[in-house]
């Protein structure tokens, strides 16, 4: 450490030296060496862990190598692909998926809006309603599957004691085809409906306050107020939500193997939950890899689509 | 004053020499992955053990074992512990444990990484297929003959928790390699209500279905019958497998590896027909996901007439902290007994339980005391020890030792429903073949499924799994 610089002089006749200037910067290192240094690490844990994963699976996805079999992979170039996109149990959970998203996705859109609405609308309480409508996001999806498991239990679930108090029959939540995708929507929903709250009140905060003093001024109706107002201002933010939460829905996986282990029979196997067998059950690393390359080329084209939307409303 | 430099794109060289940097860091990760070449076009096959046992280090060591989590996991590591290290002081026993669900994956993804954390795996029997032909486990055929006494085993059960390729049903090939020994034998009991349905069990698979009819007429809220139905694990394949041996069907023609119209043959059909159209619906509603821990609960909570399940997940139901049948172990007892399963057209019952079997990523030290701890195991004076500690042992004299007989009371049933065991397929597609027939029978018992189109469901995509070995991509679909 260098010696603080003296701030009197024991001569008053002299005049106290300048602070001397700061040594320069080697030569060697630039600016942009400097850049390149403090980057590279995190750069090459992105390689790592990311960048090569990826390619190493992209590789894997044109061979028929399997992670426990070992031996050479063979090249066998689009013979995973072709068999992943015409196998009719890959398009039964293609449907099983889209009929999942469609309906989480839409639930959760529509209560979480009707949510933020209503708080955004009170005064008082509001940072406490939010801080508790957030408290299921932040629970672990395990946690989560667990409890409603035992919550929907068809003989000691707390959900059929209530039923059967209100004189209804008990109901096989986890056991029927129909009632058993139903029950995971309706447990994805109670988990993630908060953040598309989340989300849809921080648009409805941003609202300038001036269009609603205008438009009360003009004796705009409520519903006015909200259809050419409030929806259209916050409606790109939703979009946004929206997106990631389709995102995450497409990719499901932990719901399922907690609630149902994708029964009665495949009925409620997901694309992530089926690529989870091919991988584990018979270790076919070369198709798995091939059936998460696709999968992941279909939310990219899906983003791609949804993006250039959202671009056309905002130049709109 | 120094002006920051203007920063900007790079100039045209530059970029390119990023770029071809960029590019060589990229191959040389990618090479240097690959190029752990051991495995690289090696023949895959079990790695052999010596016949006599290595000499053992004095230095502290611990043997791992991984089992999936239930009481005789904890047993296992109490008793090794317990009576091991009067032999080994430096020894400790470390029972490690993963969901049942996830037994199979926490094991061969460590096999796959070519290191595992566990020197003893305890596979199921139908494992043992891909972990040969994968090359995890060890070949111990010149160790057994060594060190083990063979002929003091019913020779199916040393057969079945070691030796590859499977043998037939109950014999054992002399000439076959052995990779394992037996660690615990198993089987289904049939618990019955003594209370509900008399003292003296049903003798046959139709006077069963009878008796839980009645009873479940005679007392509202319990349930006829309580068995495993879950679509994960093998749980509704083992119940449908056990209903298939009793009505005389068969899973495979093991010889010319057909399943198609074997399994879905006339007696495959009519065990469907009797699970789905006759033992389903005396079954409580939503029991369609029940695995060991749900149909255990049943029978405590005193909501089954009938109920099957594995004897050695069978401990807890005289736990009176666990029952409502009564306040005291006897109270119980009065209350339920345990019998051989009925049996109709044949006897068979399904065939439980695992081996223990060495990993082949181990340390040459750890293996050497792994070996060590099998020959102790299967000592005569040892087994019994196993016996009295709530283990079932797999050695005839042990078997039919006081010490086993005495210490519970399911504990005859095991012995008396030794000659009758029937197992599912060792091959290395087991995982798959197991999935394909749990995810059906599940469909077909939840009404997913007609029953018939389920089992022809079963033997078309288990016929394609075993005819697809040769096929060039999508295999796993």
């Amino acid at each position: 450490m260098s010696d603080p610089v003296p701030l009197t002089t024991d001569h008053p006749g002299q005049v106290a030296s300048a602070t001397p200037p700061a040594r320069g910067r080697s030569r060697r290192l630039s600016d942009r060496g400097l850049a390149v240094a403090f980057i590279s690490p995190a750069l090459l844990l992105l390689l790592a862990m990311s960048v090569f994963p990826l390619l190493w699976a992209l590789y894997l996805s044109f061979t028929d190598y399997s992670a426990t079999r070992g031996g050479p992979a063979h090249f066998i170039w689009f013979g995973n692909y072709t068999a992943i996109l015409t196998s009719a149990q890959v398009h039964q959970r293609a449907l099983t998926t889209l009929i999942y998203v469609i309906g989480a996705v839409g639930l959760q859109t529509v209560l979480g809006f009707a949510i933020a609405y209503l708080i955004s609308r009170r005064t008082h309480g509001r940072g406490l309603l939010t801080t508790l409508f957030l408290v299921p996001m932040m629970l672990s999806p395990v946690v989560v599957g667990l409890f409603w498991r035992f919550m929907l239990d068809a003989q000691f679930g707390v959900v059929n004691s209530m039923l059967g108090s209100l004189g209804l029959g008990q109901v096989e939540w986890l056991t029927r085809q129909r009632t058993a995708l139903v029950s995971l929507i309706v447990v994805d929903t109670w988990q993630w409906t908060p953040f598309i709250m989340l989300i849809a009140l921080a648009g409805l905060t941003a609202v300038p306050k001036y269009l609603y003093e205008a438009a009360s001024i003009d004796r705009a109706s409520e519903w006015f107020r909200f259809r050419n107002i409030t929806l259209p201002l916050v409606w790109p933010l939703l979009l946004i939500a929206v997106l990631f939460r389709a995102i995450e829905a497409f990719r499901l996986f932990d719901l399922v193997y907690i609630l149902t282990s994708g029964g009665p029979g495949v009925s409620t196997e997901t694309l992530s939950f089926h690529v989870y067998k091919v991988a584990f059950l018979g270790f076919n690393t070369g198709t798995a890899s091939a059936y998460g390359i696709l999968m992941v080329l279909v939310v990219i084209v899906l983003t791609q689509l949804y993006l250039r939307y959202l671009n056309k409303l905002k130049e709109g | 004053m120094r002006y920051p430099k203007r920063i900007g794109r790079l100039s045209v060289p530059g970029r390119r020499v990023q770029l071809a940097t960029a590019a060589m860091l990229l191959v040389a990760t990618t090479v240097a992955a690959c190029g752990d070449g051991k495995d690289e076009g090696a023949e895959a096959s079990a790695p052999k053990a010596p016949a006599t046992i290595p000499e053992l280090t004095k230095d502290p060591l611990t043997l791992s074992f991984i089992w999936f989590d239930w009481p005789p996991a904890h047993a296992l590591e109490d008793f090794a512990n317990a009576e091991y290290k009067k032999e080994r002081p430096n020894a400790t026993i470390k029972v490690n444990t993963v969901p049942n669900a996830n037994w199979h994956d926490a094991m061969f993804t460590q096999f796959a990484a070519h290191k595992t954390d566990f020197d003893i795996a305890i596979l199921d029997s139908q494992h043992i297929g891909e972990a040969v032909t994968n090359g995890n486990i060890l070949d111990i055929t010149d160790f057994v003959k060594k060190n083990i006494d063979v002929a003091a085993y019913n020779p199916y059960l040393l057969a079945a928790y070691g030796q590859f390729p499977q043998a037939e049903t109950g014999k054992r090939d002399e000439n076959a390699s052995l990779y394992g020994l037996p660690l615990l034998g198993d089987t289904w009991t049939m618990i019955y209500r003594k209370d509900l349905i008399g003292d003296k069990p049903p003798q046959t698979w139709d006077q069963m279905i009878s008796a839980a009819e009645k009873c479940q007429a005679d007392n509202p809220g319990v349930s006829g019958l309580a068995f495993h139905q879950a679509n994960g694990s093998d749980a509704a394949a083992v119940t449908y497998n056990t209903v298939n041996g009793v009505y005389g069907g068969n899973l495979w023609d093991s010889k010319t590896r057909k399943i198609e119209g074997v399994i879905n043959d006339a007696a495959g059909q009519e065990a469907m027909d009797v699970l789905v159209n006759k033992m389903k619906p005396l079954t409580a509603k939503g029991s369609g996901n029940w695995f060991i821990d749900e149909v255990n609960a049943a029978v405590a909570q005193g909501k089954a007439c009938i109920a099957f399940n594995w004897i050695a997940a069978s401990g807890g139901l005289l736990d009176p902290k666990q029952s409502t049948l009564g306040t005291t172990r006897e109270q119980i007892l009065d209350k339920l007994g345990f019998a051989t399963l009925p049996s109709q057209k044949t006897n068979l019952v399904p065939l439980g339980g695992m081996g223990m079997h060495v990993s082949a990523y181990s340390s040459e030290a750890n293996q050497a005391e792994a070996l060590n701890f099998m020959e102790w195991f299967e000592r005569a004076d040892i087994q019994k020890k196993w016996a009295a500690a709530g283990g079932v042992p797999s050695r005839t004299d042990a078997l039919q030792s006081p010490e086993f007989l005495n210490a519970g009371p399911f504990n005859q049933v095991y012995t008396d429903s030794v000659p009758r065991m029937r197992d599912m397929w060792n091959v290395p597609e087991y995982a798959r073949l197991v999935n394909i027939e749990n995810t059906n029978v599940n469909a077909a018992l939840n009404g997913a499924k007609k029953p018939k189109e389920a089992l022809d469901d079963i033997a078309k995509e288990q016929q394609s799994v075993l005819d697809s070995s040769g096929r060039r991509g999508g295999g796993g679909l």
